[in-house]
């Protein structure tokens, strides 16, 4: 017992100093992060594509390349992360109780969840929305010739209302067909009971991918709701805030500038002033973050821009094969736009 | 005078990157990295299994928001797609072949003229590099040139058909971009002469 003491004393301290540090104006996430050696990165606990184990214990995915992005502009090294994964339902109390540092976990940025007062989404690294999977076999190209069509939902999910309404504001009859879990709404729908399925867009690639003929069904381009998914915070540290939403918008930004992991030496070299900031050749914009100014390179070098982080984990020469869509950049037909570093 | 399509060298090679690609994701991302070398194959002509494109080299339509008029096309070299743009933030990709590393080029161009089954003749360039090839092959099936072909400008470019459907997703062509011949036939069908088209390069530094 005696010897039990000290470790649990310790534990009191540590207990103490994280709630004193909680309720300080400024917590030092980054200094904690530093000091432990290394990020602590809440993830999901297995989504194909954007957080998975394999069997050797590597964790793979979009939202986990994220955190190694993030990893790697801290420390210039990419391994220096430990992922927890974490139910839909505890995922942002472990971000409150400081079990982590960041939550990277396919999360719906909703005003909701950020009027909860403690928390904060990072900026958007994923534009997802309900979408319809369909046969190849109905040639269809929109959802809005889904008209007579049987549709699986899952039952009790946001799947359902946003359906309702968009079919509803197009004058769409459909007849709805439920099923309590993903596995029986596949299973619905692969059994006939059903020629439509509905659900967001990045799980539709994921579904499909495992039937036993993907080729022969298509999802729809159509996107009906909103479903931005981003990196998530504690609101009580604009240090780290700002580090996490950085490091996406550098990762765009190298997209944009044609800067990725096979050309960010020939980036140390440019001439292009925007370039130039971004690989820190030029300006001062990572020291104050309590970064070196190589942060974004790092990163790049690391884990390659944000078209090769989506393209390896989900986009076109992945398992998944989902298209760039929404998630291309601003100038090339898509939304994704990140403030320019400057 | 007519540039064709691929480039003298190791067939073995580019037999090796096609056939890992339809085993590994992984390797087909960094496959797609690299220029594919392939011979011309004038006369060979494809099984229909073969012209059949198979995930995201096959025709579908996507999101795409652009301020460009329904009707261009707007070439993406380094994704190695071709979009038509259609209203309502749509287009309909194709998967294409396009130019290898210093035959790469861009620019804004118009459709100037159309031509089924195009003939082929090579130009010097590519005589000097593939002695072998014709001078002339009349179009038709086994044509390298494909099924149609649509010229660009005043260029010696075209966006043509091609009878090596593997080649698709690749770096492999003198400079034009090809698709399979369903692809350029259904293309060919969409867009009339004077049709804008947009050709995108990766960012230099």
């Amino acid at each position: 017992m005696l010897s039990i003491t000290p470790l649990l004393a310790a534990a009191a301290t540590f207990t103490l100093g994280a709630l004193l540090g909680a309720a300080g104006a400024e917590a030092q996430t980054l200094k904690t992060v530093q000091d432990r050696g290394t990020l602590v990165c809440g993830v999901s606990q297995g989504l194909a594509g954007f957080s998975i184990k394999d069997d050797k214990g590597t964790w793979s995915g979009f939202d986990v390349d994220f955190c190694r992005a993030l990893a790697a502009a801290i420390f210039n090294d990419p391994s220096k992360v430990q992922f927890v994964p974490l139910s839909a339902s505890e995922r942002f109390d472990a971000l409150k109780n400081k079990q982590i540092d960041v939550l990277s976990r396919n999360s719906t940025w909703t005003m909701g969840r950020e009027n909860d007062s403690s928390l904060v989404f990072t900026g958007v690294t994923y534009y997802d929305g309900q979408a319809f999977l369909v046969p190849k076999s109905r040639n269809l190209t929109s959802a809005l010739e889904l008209d007579g069509s049987k549709v699986c939902i899952q039952k009790g999910t946001t799947s359902e209302p946003n359906a309702a309404d968009f079919f509803e504001t197009n004058h769409i009859n459909y007849e709805l067909v439920e099923g309590d879990t993903v596995a029986d709404v596949v299973a619905n729908y692969l059994a006939g009971k059903c020629n439509t399925l509905s659900t967001d867009e990045s799980q539709l690639f994921a579904l499909r991918s495992q039937f036993p003929k993907p080729g022969d069904h298509m999802i729809l381009p159509d996107v009906i709701s909103k479903e931005p998914l981003s990196p998530v915070v504690r609101q009580d540290d604009m240090q780290w805030f700002n580090i996490v939403k950085w490091v996406n918008f550098a990762l765009l930004n190298a997209e944009e500038l044609g800067v990725g992991s096979k050309t960010i030496d020939d980036a140390l070299k440019s001439q292009k002033p925007a370039v130039k900031r971004l690989v820190g050749a030029e300006g001062d914009f990572g020291k104050p973050l309590g970064l070196t100014n190589a942060w974004a390179a790092n990163a790049i070098r690391a884990e390659g821009n944000y078209g090769e982080i989506f393209d390896r984990n989900v986009g076109a020469h992945s398992k998944l094969g989902i298209p760039r869509g929404l998630n291309e950049l601003w100038d090339n037909g898509g939304i994704q736009y990140a403030p320019p570093i400057r | 005078m007519t540039v064709g399509v691929g480039l003298f060298l190791r067939a073995a090679v580019a037999g090796a990157i096609a056939a890992a690609a339809f085993v590994l994701p992984g390797v087909f991302a960094s496959a797609q990295q690299i220029d594919m070398n392939v011979v011309d194959q004038p006369g060979y002509v494809p099984s229909p299994d073969e012209e059949q494109l198979s995930g995201v080299y096959e025709k579908q339509e996507v999101f795409f928001r652009s301020s460009e008029q329904p009707g261009t096309i707007m070439i993406d070299t380094s994704q190695r797609f071709l979009y038509l743009v259609q209203p309502n933030n749509r287009a309909l990709r194709y998967g294409i072949g396009v130019g290898r590393d210093g035959f790469q080029w861009s620019g804004l161009q118009k459709i100037t003229r159309k031509q089924e089954w195009p003939d082929w003749r090579p130009p010097p360039e590519m005589i000097e590099r593939q002695p072998y090839l014709p001078r002339f092959m009349a179009g038709g099936p086994g044509n390298p040139m494909g099924a149609r072909a649509l010229y660009l400008g005043q260029t010696i470019y075209r966006i043509h058909g091609t009878n090596q459907p593997q080649t698709i997703g690749h770096a492999v062509s003198s400079g034009c971009f090809r698709l399979v011949d369903d692809d350029i036939i259904d293309l060919y069908g969409r867009v009339p002469v004077g049709t804008k088209v947009i050709i995108k390069q990766a960012v230099a530094l």
